[in-house]
C-alpha cells in the first residue's frame, strides 16, 4: 500500500499564518489573486456580521455543563476568523450579550455571517496548506 | 441570503477545480445553487404554520 507524503513544515506554518490573517497562507505563496479573493470574503463577512449585531460565541463565564458543550461548536466556528476573533475578543467587540442587539431583525444573520466568516478561513487554510503540500496545483 | 451566496460561492470556486474556467462554472453553480435552495426552503417554511 501507497503511503501519502509526509506534509513538510513549511505547509504547516503557511495554513497556521492563513488561519491567524487571512489569505496569508496564499500571499506568502506568491498566490496574490486567491488570498486577497480570500480574505476579502473573509473580512466582508465578519464585518458585515458584526455591523448586522451578530455575536460571537467564546466559552466561559457563567456557561456551566450542557451549555458549555452547546456554545463550543459555534465558538471554534467564531475562532477560524483568526486574528479578527482575537482582536474582538481582546477589545470586548461583538461578545457581549446585549438584548437590544438580540432585538435587532439582522441579528441571526449577523450570527450567521459570523461563524461562515470563520468556517470559509478554515476552507481558505486547508487550501493553503494542499498547495505548499504539493498535494494541489 | 445573496451576499452569503456569493460569499460562500467565491471561497467555493477559489479552492476547489484546476482551470480558471473550470472555478468560475463551480462558483457560478454553487452561487446559484444557494440561491435556488434558499429561496425554495423559504417558501416552504412559509405553508409550515409550526
Amino acid at each position: 500500500m501507497e503511503s501519502e507524503a509526509k506534509a513538510p513544515a513549511q505547509a504547516w506554518l503557511l495554513s497556521t499564518a492563513g488561519w491567524l490573517i487571512p489569505g496569508a497562507g496564499h500571499l506568502l505563496q506568491g498566490k496574490f489573486v486567491r488570498g486577497l479573493l480570500l480574505a476579502a470574503v473573509v473580512w466582508f463577512c465578519f464585518i458585515a456580521g458584526l455591523l448586522m449585531g451578530g455575536h460571537m460565541f467564546s466559552v466561559g463565564g457563567n456557561d456551566q455543563g450542557a451549555s458549555t458543550l452547546l456554545q463550543l461548536a459555534p465558538m471554534v466556528a467564531n475562532l477560524g476568523s483568526g486574528i479578527l476573533y482575537i482582536v474582538c475578543w481582546f477589545a470586548g467587540i461583538g461578545f457581549s450579550d446585549d438584548p437590544m442587539l438580540a432585538a435587532r431583525a439582522t441579528y441571526e444573520y449577523g450570527n450567521t455571517f459570523l461563524l461562515i466568516a470563520g468556517l470559509l478561513n478554515y476552507l481558505a487554510m486547508l487550501d493553503a496548506f494542499d498547495i505548499s503540500a504539493g498535494r494541489k496545483t | 441570503m445573496t451576499a452569503f451566496a456569493m460569499a460562500a460561492a467565491i471561497v467555493f470556486g477559489t479552492v476547489a477545480k484546476d482551470t480558471s474556467n473550470e472555478r468560475l462554472v463551480y462558483g457560478l453553480k454553487v452561487f446559484a445553487e444557494f440561491l435556488l435552495v434558499g429561496l425554495l426552503l423559504g417558501w416552504i417554511l412559509y405553508f409550515i404554520p409550526f
